[in-house]
């Protein structure tokens, strides 16, 4: 194994388990208000797609490279949210049972976006496509820093959107930990009566924790497609977001332990591709290289899961007149 | 009882207002929603069509219906189980792949004669779906482990897995699928000619009505039934009544698990004597949209089955005549399962509005 | 009709209020007027309807018919914090704190102080709330450590958190809903004196209870409601106990149950030294011994929290035994699972009737067969008889007088409080085991329901039954006792017979400051 295999690992490894790691954060936010959230799948999936769409729009205006990329992570991360509303309703005014919830919104998500990329290829664009190419993003070398042995390969070959997530992921911990928002949110998913008693909008705080999610869902999705698909299509639903579930759940939903779970994952990962390059094994060995992940996130919570304790008030439907 | 009844019509509004929303994105898209409804129970063998290829008929659509909708029964059933024990078997299409595989290797590329190899097929498949679900079931017993989770992920690892397995050792190198399994192993006769017609005749079909009522027995006439119940609505009340919570946990999950692969071999060895790579069936998450809108009630379960599947079936013949994404069709199949996923808010509305009429009427009860 | 120029003559006016829940009218036509600086006392039975009135004033409802004056100007008081910026607070009968949180952090949750970070990004100003708190705290005598997490402090100490949680408001009028029920009694004169110290300060105090003697110890004034309705408001001084207590139910009541001598015959429970640990892996239950006979009402007093629920869990099956052993008519059954415990002759009514008791989606005839679906001939052949299951409902519900709106039928989800008690109390009585278990039977249910209760925990004691009876109630735990076990901090301090104690020693055992076997670590919390 030769130092450019291992940088190789750190860049593919980073790419990966950056967009995990902002996922789990919206995870997180709408865990810790108490609303459980398997729809991040989906929610990356939709706002992969509603980037894409904007994307592609624009570029078929002649929108330049780079406006194109911000306009379609701001759409993706603003169709994230919207599409989050639906599990939101679903769960707060509806209050529906959160778990199936979550899974009807996943698979309504793949549902729909098949469904409007085919249309919306056929009726704008006439051609008869399942899937929005897109141009890989660019990638970024820090000069200087990036020559250090191994260290520089961190700022190798960086996504720009990976310093978007970082920035995104010091936020989230500022908003979480320090503001009143944040201790209000926090406080529903342990007592919402308490929240209620005090004069905080539990609906509100359980509304705000879903939507911001679906945003960094968002976000995340267009990471992927922008990466590892360079194209939205239905492939963008690889499980994902379970990985990044997980991910928090390893995290026991605070911040800095996620994001270890998630480079856990994502090394994995391009470890495994560089295995099976460096073994010269045919193709088809790169489909054992894809369960690492799955495998090792089984393995951690057989491991973590009886230890970490999910927030008291999660999946409780909060009902202000039952006495 | 009461509470079936207001279910039923809830389900059937439930219905019509995705198949209103399904109407009215047809005439955005330009197409007539009527004579698109009307091309899906064409195409699933429920209207005639304007014209039949040669040996074919309504009829033959029929049995090719019926045998599409055999996996989903027992898809649907598998739901139905762990859902009355408060798990949420997401991972019904993994154990469906995982029993198609075994039995396709072990029975399908076997020489052994129908007689054999039929029961063979669908034992193995039980077993293996079993063994796959009673894992979900003693991971979340054992160690806690949120059953969504740790299905979607063996779900991804077996299509990974046995793509890699189908890939170097079992590939049909025209069709880019998995060998095709010996018609001895397969549940489903094909092609057979009656009064000059050719059908399909899928032979699980019998088996999965007598499934369905058989889970209806288990679940409501049998201690087994009472304890799964118990441990499904409340785990602490359960467990101080003396049940072995995580035991029914296991066997639920074992249950579930077994219907799964009976849908897996229906599915994999009946419908399609083939394993598409890397692609995991829309039957196994399908199943949940029938499952709720079935009301998790077997009985529910096998009109909401046939229901989903005619629009599946006759998606395909709708695209066709319309020209028209058949993608639309899990559109539909995605509302009815939201509108489903809202029945509980609905049923407390009218729950609660009865109670108001019946105040002061019946019990004083204390605040 | 109110003056603006003038002070007003009632700080609250609550007219002509009526709500209606389904099914039930929580208070009907219900009219008080309450006057600045004083304590007014709220006396009903439960379900009289005091909480409801008061959660209206608090804004967690709104009324349906009636108004609502605060120092004389009219309000519709819609949301709790409405009503805090009126300057009203309110103590919850089960506390509203954030379990993880800190102890300031619970105070200023909902009126956080706020500094700018940056000099423009509004921040949570922690520092500030501690050093406000500690001065509150101060200044009534109501000592906090503010960097406390919730979880690791007492109940005492939780009380006094919602207690300065409206202080930090700057709450003028102060409701206490049931404030004494998880208190001792040594506990609950301190809160009194807080109380009587607000009072002083100048804050108007409404206190809810269904307790006859704290009225007459702080109260100035009282109304009295019963099933929604007003019945009277006296002033306090000079009034008298018995009639009180009539107006309150409605007729003359029996402030005693009727007890004959006990006549204990052979052990049927040995507990020897008992240790049960919590998920936490911390021993809540430290060396636990005692003996209870056939005929022998044994009673574990204690303030709530210090292990008495786990003993009886552990009895019962529901925790393991870290160490120790019970036995049960001399066979040990430490190693057995809950269900055989109950083939082998123990039956429980647990604490919590809805999450642990029943099965609550199951309809009456199910859940009256929680215990015995399992046994012939309920089953036959792993097949359930639904004869059997209907002749067994349809005898409890007539010998046990449940009340169901149809009968076995009935989901018990929709049944009152009161008579789900009964579905239990029945079906666990019935399964005529040696060894009843009763933790807090009576808790939550009017003053007839827990007559009733009682005379059928001392009918099982005269047929030969041991009864295991918890209660935080003293006064239920010295009417109907006849060994009385004290427990404090996982360690029993005192076992004797029931005429042994006083009120005080109770409480001075109870709150670990009696007898030998106190132990120096034992504030852990």
């Amino acid at each position: 194994m030769n130092i450019n295999m291992i940088n190789n690992i750190i860049i593919d490894g980073m790419s990966f388990s950056l967009p995990l790691f902002i996922m789990a954060i919206g995870g997180i936010f709408s865990e810790k208000s108490g609303i459980t959230n398997l729809a991040l799948e989906g929610l990356q999936g939709m706002g992969a797609f509603i980037g894409a769409l904007a994307a592609t729009l624009a570029a078929a205006a002649g929108a330049p490279d780079a406006s194109t990329k911000v306009l379609a992570f701001t759409f993706a991360a603003v169709g994230g949210g919207l599409y989050a509303c639906l599990h939101a309703v679903l769960c707060i005014r509806f209050k529906a049972n959160q778990v199936i919830s979550g899974v009807v919104i996943n698979i309504l998500a793949m549902a729909l976006t098949s469904f409007l990329t085919k249309v919306i290829n056929r009726t704008m664009f006439g051609a008869a496509s399942d899937k929005f190419i897109l141009t890989v993003s660019k990638r970024i070398t820090v000069p200087g820093i990036s020559s250090i042995p191994v260290l520089g390969a961190f700022f190798t070959s960086v996504y720009p959107f990976e310093i978007l997530i970082i920035v995104l992921a010091v936020i989230a911990w500022f908003v979480l930990y320090k503001t009143t928002f944040g201790l209000r949110l926090r406080a529903c998913g342990d007592n919402p009566g308490a929240v209620d008693a005090a004069g905080g909008d539990v609906a509100k705080l359980h509304f705000a924790g879903v939507v911001i999610s679906g945003a960094l869902s968002g976000i995340a999705g267009m990471c992927f497609a922008y990466s590892i698909l360079a194209k939205f299509s239905g492939d963008i639903y690889m499980g994902y977001g379970y990985l990044s579930i997980a991910g928090y759940i390893f995290g026991n939903w605070s911040l800095l332990p996620t994001l270890a779970a998630c480079l856990i994952f994502g090394f994995a990962r391009s470890s495994g591709y560089q295995l099976v390059k460096l073994l010269g094994m045919p193709s088809a060995y790169s489909d054992l290289v894809m369960i690492l992940p799955y495998v090792l996130t089984l393995l951690l919570l057989v491991f973590l899961s009886k230890k970490n304790q999910a927030p008291k008030a999660l999946g409780e439907i909060y009902d202000k007149s039952k006495r | 009882m009461h509470d079936a009844k207001l279910y039923r019509r809830i389900a059937v509004i439930a219905v019509l207002l995705s198949l209103v929303a399904g109407a009215f994105v047809l005439l955005l898209l330009g197409r007539n929603p009527l004579m698109s409804y009307y091309n899906i129970l064409q195409g699933s063998g429920l209207a005639p069509k304007a014209k039949y290829a040669a040996g074919k008929a309504m009829f033959t659509d029929l049995a090719s219906l019926i045998d599409y909708w055999t996996p989903m029964i027992f898809a649907a059933l598998a739901c139905a189980v762990a859902m009355k024990t408060g798990l949420f078997n997401i991972g019904i299409s993994g154990q469906m792949l995982t029993a198609g595989f075994i039995a396709t290797i072990t029975v399908g590329y076997s020489s052994l004669a129908p007689a054999a190899a039929k029961p063979l097929v669908i034992i193995i498949g039980m077993v293996t779906g079993m063994a796959v679900g009673a894992l979900i079931g003693f991971l979340k017993f054992k160690f806690n482990i949120n059953e969504v989770v740790s299905s979607i992920m063996i779900n991804y690892i077996a299509e990974y897995v046995i793509s890699f397995f189908i890939q170097t050792r079992f590939i049909d190198p025209l069709s880019r699928q998995s060998r095709t399994v010996s018609s001895a192993a397969r549940l489903t006769l094909t092609d057979v000619l009656i009064a000059g017609y050719k059908f399909n005749i899928p032979l699980a079909f019998g088996l999965a009505i007598i499934a369905a009522f058989a889970v209806k027995i288990v679940l409501d006439r049998t201690v087994l039934g009472y304890e799964l119940k118990a441990v499904g609505s409340n785990r602490t009340a359960a467990g101080y009544a003396g049940i072995r919570v995580g035991r029914s946990m296991v066997i639920s999950m074992a249950i579930s698990g077994a219907l799964a692969g009976l849908a897996g071999v229906s599915y994999y060895l009946g419908y399609f004597a083939s394993i598409q790579p890397k692609t995991l069936v829309s039957t196994g998450f399908d199943s949940i949209a029938v499952c709720l809108l079935g009301n998790s009630d077997p009985i529910g379960i096998l009109f909401a089955s046939f229901l989903i599947q005619v629009i599946g079936k006759g998606s395909t013949y709708m695209s066709s005549q319309q020209s028209v994404e058949s993608e639309i069709v899990s559109v539909i199949t995605g509302l009815i399962l939201l509108f489903s996923a809202c029945s509980v808010f609905f049923m407390g509305i009218v729950a609660a509005r009865r109670k108001r009429s019946d105040a002061g009427t019946s019990d004083k009860a204390q605040a | 009709m109110p003056n603006t120029s003038t002070q007003p003559e009632y700080i609250v006016e609550m007219r002509h209020i009526t709500k209606r829940f389904p099914g039930i009218i929580a208070n009907d036509d219900v009219t008080i007027q309450i006057r600045k600086g004083e304590i007014y006392a709220l006396l009903g039975e439960n379900g009289a309807g005091k909480s409801t009135l008061m959660s209206m004033l608090f804004g967690m409802y709104e009324p349906d018919e009636g108004e609502i004056y605060i120092r004389g100007k009219k309000e519709k008081i819609t949301s709790p914090s409405y009503a805090s910026s009126l300057n009203i607070g309110m103590v919850h009968q089960h506390f509203k704190l954030v379990s993880n949180y800190t102890i300031a952090q619970n105070i200023i949750l909902g009126a956080e102080p706020k500094k700018k970070f940056l000099g423009m990004i509004p921040v949570v100003d922690e520092a500030k709330a501690e050093k406000d708190i500690a001065e509150i705290s101060r200044q009534y005598g109501l000592e906090v450590d503010p960097t406390k997490i919730i979880e690791d402090v007492n109940v005492s100490t939780r009380q006094r958190v919602e207690i300065l949680k409206m202080l930090y408001r700057n709450a003028e009028i102060l409701i206490f809903d049931e404030p004494t029920a998880v208190l001792t009694p040594q506990e609950i004169d301190a809160l009194l004196d807080i109380i009587r110290a607000l009072r002083d300060g100048g804050k108007t105090i409404i206190l809810i209870t269904h307790k006859l003697e704290e009225i007459r110890k702080v109260a100035d004034r009282c109304a009295i409601l019963r099933r929604g309705k007003l019945i009277d408001v006296r002033d306090v001084p000079g009034m008298d106990a018995k009639q009180m207590a009539a107006l309150m139910v409605g007729h003359e009541v029996q402030l005693t149950a009727e007890k004959s001598e006990a006549h204990m015959g052979a052990p049927v429970l040995e507990v020897e030294h008992l240790v049960v640990e919590n998920e936490d892996k911390f021993d809540v239950v430290r060396d636990v011994s005692f003996t209870i006979h056939e005929g022998e009402i044994f009673s574990i007093a204690g303030v709530s929290g210090n292990g008495q629920t786990e003993i009886a869990d552990a009895v019962a099956g529901l925790l393991r035994a870290k160490s120790g052993k019970i036995k049960l008519k001399g066979k040990d059954i430490t190693d057995l699972d809950v269900r055989r415990r109950t083939l082998a002759g123990i039956s429980y009514i647990p604490e919590d009737r809805q999450q642990v008791g029943l099965v609550l989606d199951f309809s009456l005839r199910d859940n009256l067969a929680l215990k015995d679906y399992f046994k012939e001939p309920f089953k036959k052949s792993s097949i359930l008889q639904q004869k059997v299951f209907e002749q067994n409902s349809e005898k409890l519900i007539e010998r046990y007088d449940i009340r169901s709106a149809s009968r076995g039928d009935t989901v018990v989800r929709s049944m009152s409080g009161g008579n789900q008690q009964k579905a239990i109390i029945g079906r666990e009585i019935e399964q005529n085991a040696d060894l009843c278990i009763f933790v807090q039977p009576t808790r939550g249910l009017d003053i007839g329901a827990i007559e009733n209760i009682h005379k059928q925990i001392i009918a099982e004691r005269d047929k030969g039954k041991a009864v295991l009876l918890v209660s935080l109630e003293l006064d239920e735990v010295t009417e109907l006792s006849d060994t009385i076990a004290v427990i404090y901090d996982g360690q029993i301090g005192k076992i004797a017979p029931a005429g042994e104690y006083t009120n005080a020693m109770l409480g001075e055992y109870m709150m670990g400051v009696a007898g030998t076997k106190q132990s120096e670590e034992a504030k852990h919390a």
